[in-house]
């Protein structure tokens, strides 16, 4: 009896001490947001991947930020800006009085420090990075120049009119030129940026900390802290949610949401994301971009990628293709209605969506007519690549693997699978060892170029650093695509991309499979959060009731 | 003569396995094993790999719920298949997956226990230091690394389990050759000159051959345990064959959901059968090993 007295007292105190962390918490605004991975680096300019994104968007800040609900731009660290008529220069008014988290000014000197450290090779710190989306989004600037303390000037090689739009990405957010040059290589694992949260620590693979800018240059954000904790299996994560262990999660389970609906202290938030999941068929001819520059070039010809297939050259069979595919069941019940069907390859509230093209029809007769008027009435073998992972665009790359394996059988078309791990996949994928491959993209800026151009355009199909995995290349189309890039007028711009959309559906490339959603569940006393068409996730107006 | 002192022993035998009652339950599951992997065809109520797929009736309950499709009793998995069918094919995939491992292993260990037994010295040392380095990594470690050599897909993935089974083999085969190389009528037959390949293939290697029938069947569990889980972690099968392992890994994420019955039939159906190979690998041995009898 007493020894069951003494374990009361034990238990007694126990509870009270094991939630105290939580009772205290209440004093606080804290929210744990329960990320599926570890953020890869914490430098803005040197990452490619949304979960580093993510950590980034709430300690750093750019000249522009995005609206609200929107990618048009607005001010942020910059104030106005003005363009030059000739569309090659634009000058940027900054904010004054903005300070950096460890007490450096915000000035043109940063400015200039975190675009030229990307740009120049001669920058001391050019070294510390690989600066991949410079590469990606921003081959156009020349240079960024101080006019005065307080004014920059961009200065453009030719006009590029999603340059705005790009200016308020992750990459060209403004570091601490002081924080730089104090921990040099090792500065991705210190961030210092001017924005309404601080970096405390990073425990790898288990959390990261941030707490409230008691400085910062707007209001002061609602949260005290901020923590990002990584938490990879969406299950155990749904499960954390639940029991209150983090108040938001990113990637539900689509099988869950029956779940999460029915459970009144979680708030499913779903809206139609910016991104793309396909499937590509290898169409046999790439370049092989010799000077590095991003083009083809007269001396460029096309040859052979290493996956071709005889059979995919034919644009008849890559429509039987098409035909032979139940993408809205596919959508129903492997994406369980957390996407849309595609038939574009760049969802549709963005700028030139040609509404007006019709999708292939699911049909398989029609299918195996195709086939046969192509020379395969037994059909033929295939490989198809299949992604280890999920990504936003494709929560479940295996499944819809096996689908579409199943809808080919249908048709004769025998479809074996190649799995291997994520690194490999992209890198063979890039260099065409792919007959078929399974991917997608979540755009960045916002602007289709970002789209058609680095996905669809005939420069990209090209073979070992390839974006464009059909290795699409009519001339003609990329004729369009920098054309629409030059002009800043959008009627003109549209006109070109709708074009391009008719180009790339005569020939049946890509198997537009869907448009995710962006799911987010949050706890009931979640407030604030705005989902961004980017999926970029921003706390600064969050918190908790 | 010998042909009938091995009929009176396997009457013995059966005799005594039915008297072992768990070991009897295992030899039932055997022959259920093995009449499913045969007549897959005839017993299972659908296609396995129903092209195109019927994506409409994705992870639909079984038989114990209204909401049940007809003809699926045990429900469907997340691409509308009939986990039923899938799990009767997936029989024939498991049971030649263990066989074919278990026999590669059996080959290989017979050939290196022999010649380490039977010549003993450098040979000897040689091949078992070996085989000793291959003991000290867990099995399946050992498999993930093989296949990660020689590629995916179940036939690698039977040919790295064959491998990695095959040390244990070469132990036992090795402590048998040793024993009978000293029998008298080995003796006799070095003694009338007899050539040594001889000796090896037509006296010692089919006296040495009883535990292995046991410790075949024991590893047999073992085996297509192995082939599940490397199933399971996507080296094994490859889709869309209907895999136990890689069945209960595409479908344990539904589990949380609701949907538990896709992950559970094949689990179920792997912990039967290794279950019942295990019961019948032990009772083999009770009736083989002669210090048991009664």
């Amino acid at each position: 009896m007493r020894r069951m007295k003494l374990m009361l007292v034990v238990a007694v105190v126990l509870t009270l001490l094991m939630p105290g962390s939580m009772l205290f918490a209440k004093r606080h605004n804290v929210m744990v947001f329960g990320s599926s991975g570890d953020a890869v680096r914490l430098d803005p300019a040197d990452v490619t991947d949304g979960e580093s994104i993510q950590r980034m968007d709430n300690i750093f800040e750019g000249l522009v930020e995005y609206q609200r609900y929107t990618t048009e731009v607005k001010p942020a660290l910059a104030t106005s800006w003005e363009m030059s008529k000739d569309g090659k220069e634009i000058v940027f008014k900054l904010r004054r009085g903005v300070k950096f988290h460890d007490g450096t000014p915000f000035n043109a000197d940063a400015v200039v420090f975190s675009f030229a450290r990307q740009y120049d090779p001669n920058h001391p710190y050019n070294q510390y990075g690989e600066w991949a989306y410079w590469g990606y989004m921003f081959y156009d600037v020349d240079r960024m120049e101080k006019i005065d303390n307080y004014t920059v000037k961009l200065v453009l090689k030719r006009p590029n009119a999603s340059i705005m739009t790009s200016l308020a990405m992750f990459t060209v957010n403004i570091v601490s030129p002081a924080n730089a040059k104090k921990w040099g290589e090792d500065a991705f694992r210190n961030p210092v940026g001017t924005g309404p949260f601080k970096f405390v620590e990073w425990v790898k693979d288990d959390h990261i900390t941030l707490v409230a800018n008691e400085d910062y240059w707007r209001e002061r954000p609602k949260l005290d802290q901020l923590i990002f904790k990584v938490i990879p299996d969406p299950s155990a994560r749904l499960l954390a949610l639940e029991v209150g262990e983090v108040q938001g999660i990113e990637y539900p389970n689509p099988a869950d949401f029956k779940r999460i609906k029915a459970n009144k202290n979680l708030v499913l938030r779903s809206e139609p994301g910016m991104n793309v999941g396909y499937m590509a068929m290898n169409s046999g001819y790439g370049y092989k971009d010799k000077n590095k520059n991003g083009k083809r070039d007269a001396d460029e010809p096309l040859e052979k990628t290493p996956g071709y297939h005889e059979a995919l050259t034919k644009v008849k069979v890559r429509k039987a293709i098409q035909h032979a595919i139940d993408k809205k069941a596919i959508v129903d019940h492997i994406y369980m209605g957390t996407a849309s069907v595609a038939k574009n390859g760049m969802p549709p509230f963005m700028l030139g969506y040609n509404d007006a093209i019709e999708d292939f029809k699911y049909d398989p007769e029609l299918s195996k007519r195709l086939l046969r008027e192509a020379g395969y009435p037994n059909g033929f073998e295939v490989t198809l690549y299949v992604m280890p992972v999920s990504r936003p665009y494709m929560f479940d790359p295996p499944k819809i693997g096996e689908a579409i394996q199943g809808y080919l059988g249908a048709v004769g078309i025998k479809v074996n699978f190649y799995q291997v791990d994520w690194g490999t996949y992209l890198q063979e994928t890039e260099a065409g060892k792919h007959q078929m491959c399974l991917l997608g993209w979540s755009g960045d800026n916002g602007d289709p170029d970002n789209f058609l151009n680095v996905l669809y355009g005939p420069n990209a199909a090209n073979i070992g650093a390839s974006g464009n995995y059909s290795f699409y290349s009519d001339r003609e189309a990329q004729k369009h695509l920098d054309e629409a890039l030059l002009t800043y007028d959008v009627n003109e711009r549209a006109k070109h991309y709708k074009i391009v959309q008719e180009m790339l559906h005569e020939d049946a490339g890509w198997v537009y499979l869907a448009h995710s959603n962006q799911s987010l569940v949050f706890n009931k006393n979640v407030r604030g959060y705005v989902l961004h068409p980017t999926t970029r996730k921003f706390f600064r107006e969050v918190w908790i009731d | 003569m010998m042909k009938k002192r091995a009929q009176r022993g396997s009457n013995y035998g059966f005799r005594r396995l039915k008297q072992n009652r768990s070991a009897f339950f295992g030899l039932v599951i055997l022959v259920i094993l093995v009449l499913c992997a045969i007549f897959a065809d005839v017993i299972a109520p659908n296609s396995p790999n129903p092209t195109p797929p019927k994506l409409e009736l994705a992870l639909k309950p079984g038989f114990w719920s209204e909401e049940g499709v007809d003809g699926m009793p045990l429900g469907t998995d997340a691409l509308g298949r009939c986990v039923l069918s899938r799990i009767i094919y997936g029989t024939r995939v498991s049971l030649s997956a263990g066989l074919v491992a278990v026999f590669i292993a059996m080959v290989l260990g017979i050939a290196f226990g022999t010649l380490a037994g039977f010549f003993g010295g450098g040979v000897d040392s040689t091949i078992m230091r070996f085989v000793d380095i291959m003991f000290a990594f867990p099995a399946l470690l050992l498999a993930i690394v093989i296949v990660a050599v020689i590629g995916q897909g179940l036939d690698k993935a039977m040919v790295a389990i064959g491998i990695v089974y095959t040390p244990q083999m070469a132990r036992i085969i090795r402590s048998s050759v040793l024993y009978i190389k000293e029998m008298e009528y080995i003796e006799v037959q070095n003694a009338i000159g007899s050539r040594r390949i001889r000796v090896i293939f037509r006296h010692v290697i089919p006296n040495s051959i009883a535990p292995v029938i046991v410790y075949g069947t024991l590893m047999l569990a073992t085996a297509i345990l192995d082939c599940a889980a490397l199933g399971f972690l996507g080296l094994g099968a490859q889709p869309p064959t209907p895999e136990w392992g890689a069945m209960l890994a595409k479908s344990y994420s539904y589990i949380v959901s609701g949907a538990w019955w896709a992950a559970t039939f094949p689990g179920l159906a792997i912990l039967f059968s290794v279950l019942g190979l295990n019961l019948l690998g032990d009772g083999l041995r009770d009736i083989l090993d002669p210090r048991l009898k009664q």
